[in-house]
């Protein structure tokens, strides 16, 4: 059985902090990180190979070539085959170009099915899977927050998807694009001890446009269709709050206010 | 005329008539009809009259929970109709179907928009990226429909009297249907929406030894009960009651911050709150800078001493 993960490695939004006396934001030290969602996705997927050493695990990125020490660390955890689609004719692509881009990659190979994460951090949209669904003609399930580990084969597999107030559960047909949640809890292992430095090097290769051959009208900001023309700094409307400890004093302060208010 | 599409997300409705007020921005002055997109869900109609036209689908064989059958359905109105926008809501189906859509027509889709600018002829649609941390204000390439998922419970319209929509049953021709098979629904057992609520007893880190405390408190102020991502990913409460970028966006009259540290995800869900009430053991945190009153202490022993100082007054009265 052979499973694709598509991963992005985005800056850790956590890192990003907000002065929301000056309204802005500060971005110093902000490290790259493997998308939350994704690793769920690769940490599942590692976990079925434990059960069925057939599986095979490849894992697809995107992105500058600097992301490659990250990759690495993955192959270090027993994925098979890694690929990094990297190009400078690719930047800037929205998820439009950026889907395109990965379908044609992923339209020469096969598999049982492409786990993704369901979005990313940074961009944030939720388009890429199902718009690679769109163009491979697969089915495509988002937000999926367990998967049915005995069910899960060459054929099918039964999944739990948490669609606002409810939690659905459904049959999917292989192929398909299972995108997962990173609430799912399923976490990458550590990478073993005796293979921290391991040579990966022959599991990973490096496709660029050469390769792929794509119209340049097609792809980076001339194929995109949306493009970001301003960012703004959420404004929050700061107020002359009234400061009180948690004594008698402070209480009849809040209950004061509420009853003004009339909440109670 | 322009037309403009709404698919009805049949699960939440009441979200799709939100959507209205989006279209309206959109189209402005222009001349406009909406019409709305509604499968297998013929009983919401009567909930619907504020569109100029309700496009029913009934078919046995048409899943709405199917995207790539949805998609299919929704290219052939747009065929048939030729649309100047298609707006769709971002819930969980939304989220899957727009994206599908956007590529089948080969036009750009902007998610999860939050707000619309019009800059001279540009049309500027802006959503937070970065986990919200900023607005990005995204143009797209001028193709038709101008697509775009919205975000639930930000946009309000307001509601026009004596309005009734036109109803046309629509019969799709083929459409394919990906191999998917619905097996069972859950509903979580939270009895309320959040969004709905008026008044909203929060909770963060500085509850987490004792989150079900916070009820006592919601309980006297006929409040309900809501909880930062924390709470949440410690297991400690549904997630449907979590408020933020990742959770839902809420506008209560009055939301009491328990412990919360404001983390810029958590704000994100904060929509025209008049009155919010901190208690931290930290004046600082950030969310004491949009609060009206902030309590320095423990947020446990604030929910004690509030429940009972209210209880007292309650007494008094009788
Ligand atoms: C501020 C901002 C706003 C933007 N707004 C829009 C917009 O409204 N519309 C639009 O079309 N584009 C938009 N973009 C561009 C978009 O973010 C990029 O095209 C991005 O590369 C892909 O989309 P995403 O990050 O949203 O991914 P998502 O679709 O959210 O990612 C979901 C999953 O797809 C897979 N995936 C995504 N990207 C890659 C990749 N490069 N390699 C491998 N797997 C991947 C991963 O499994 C990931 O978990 C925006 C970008 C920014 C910075
Ligand atoms: N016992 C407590 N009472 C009130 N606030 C607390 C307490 N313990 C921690 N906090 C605050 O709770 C916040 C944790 O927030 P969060 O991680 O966003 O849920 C921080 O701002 C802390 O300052």
């Amino acid at each position: 059985m052979k499973i694709i993960c598509l991963v992005k490695y985005v800056p850790n939004v956590e890192d990003i902090k907000y002065d929301y006396e000056e309204n802005v934001l500060i971005r110093d030290n902000v490290k790259l990180i493997l998308n939350p969602d994704d690793a769920a996705a690769v940490a599942y997927s590692l976990k079925a190979k434990e059960v069925n050493p057939d599986l095979s695990i490849e894992v697809l990125t995107m992105g500058p070539k600097s992301v490659r020490p990250f990759v690495e660390d993955l192959l270090r955890r027993n994925v098979n085959k890694a690929t990094i689609i990297s190009d400078p004719a690719f930047a800037g692509s929205d998820t439009y170009a950026t889907s395109k881009i990965l379908a044609s990659y992923l339209k020469e190979k096969e598999y049982d099915c492409i786990l993704t994460g369901s979005k990313s951090l940074d961009g944030d949209t939720a388009h890429v899977p199902a718009q690679l669904g769109e163009l491979l003609s697969l089915n495509q399930m988002s937000n999926i927050i367990s998967i049915d580990q005995d069910s899960f084969n060459e054929k099918s597999a039964i999944i739990e998807v948490e669609s606002g107030d409810k939690t659905l559960t459904y049959r999917m047909s292989f192929p398909a694009i299972l995108s997962f949640r990173k609430e799912t809890g399923y976490e990458l292992p550590y990478i073993k001890y005796e293979n921290m430095s391991l040579d990966v090097s022959d599991k990973l290769n490096f496709i660029s446009n050469e390769e792929l051959q794509l119209d340049e009208d097609m792809i980076g900001l001339k194929g995109s269709l949306t493009r970001v023309a301003n960012t703004y700094n959420k404004n929050f409307k700061e107020k002359n709050k009234i400061v009180v400890k948690n004594d008698d004093q402070g209480i009849d302060y809040v209950y004061s206010f509420l009853k003004k208010k009339g909440f109670v | 005329m322009k037309k403009s599409l709404v698919y009805i997300d049949p699960e939440n409705v009441q979200n799709s008539i939100e959507i209205l007020e989006v279209v309206a921005q959109i189209h402005q002055e222009e001349d406009f009809k909406s019409y709305g997109a509604l499968i297998n869900n013929s009983t919401s109609i009567q909930g619907l009259h504020q569109f100029d036209y309700i496009i029913n689908i009934q078919n046995q064989n048409l899943k709405n929970y199917d995207p790539v059958a949805v998609t299919d359905v929704m290219e052939q109105l747009n065929k048939k109709y030729n649309f100047d926008s298609i707006i769709i809501p971002a819930t969980h189906f939304g989220r899957m179907l727009a994206p599908r859509l956007a590529m089948r027509l080969h036009v750009g889709l902007v998610a999860d928009v939050t707000k619309i600018n019009h800059n001279g002829e540009n049309l500027e649609l802006v959503r937070p990226a970065f986990s919200g941390r900023i607005m990005a204000g995204i143009i797209t390439e001028a193709r038709k429909p101008i697509m775009l998922s919205v975000r639930q419970n930000v946009f309000a319209y307001d509601v026009q009297a004596d309005k009734e929509a036109e109803v046309i049953d629509y019969q799709p021709e083929n459409f394919k249907q990906g191999e998917i098979e619905l097996l069972n629904i859950q509903e979580n057992n939270i009895s309320y929406d959040i969004r709905e609520s008026e008044i909203l007893v929060s909770g963060g880190g500085g509850t987490l030894k004792n989150f079900d405390q916070i009820k006592l408190l919601a309980d006297k102020l006929n409040a309900e009960v809501s909880a930062s991502r924390k709470i949440i990913d410690n297991g400690k409460a549904d997630r449907n009651i979590q408020v933020g970028q990742s959770g839902k966006t809420v506008s209560p009259d009055l939301y009491i911050a328990l412990g919360i540290s404001g983390a810029i995800e958590h704000v994100a869900g904060l929509k025209n709150i008049d009155n919010i009430i901190a208690v931290n053991i930290n004046k600082s945190a950030p969310i004491c800078s949009l609060s009206d009153i902030v309590v320095e202490g423990d947020a446990l022993e604030f929910v004690k001493k509030l429940s009972d100082k209210i209880d007292e007054n309650e007494d008094q009265k009788n």
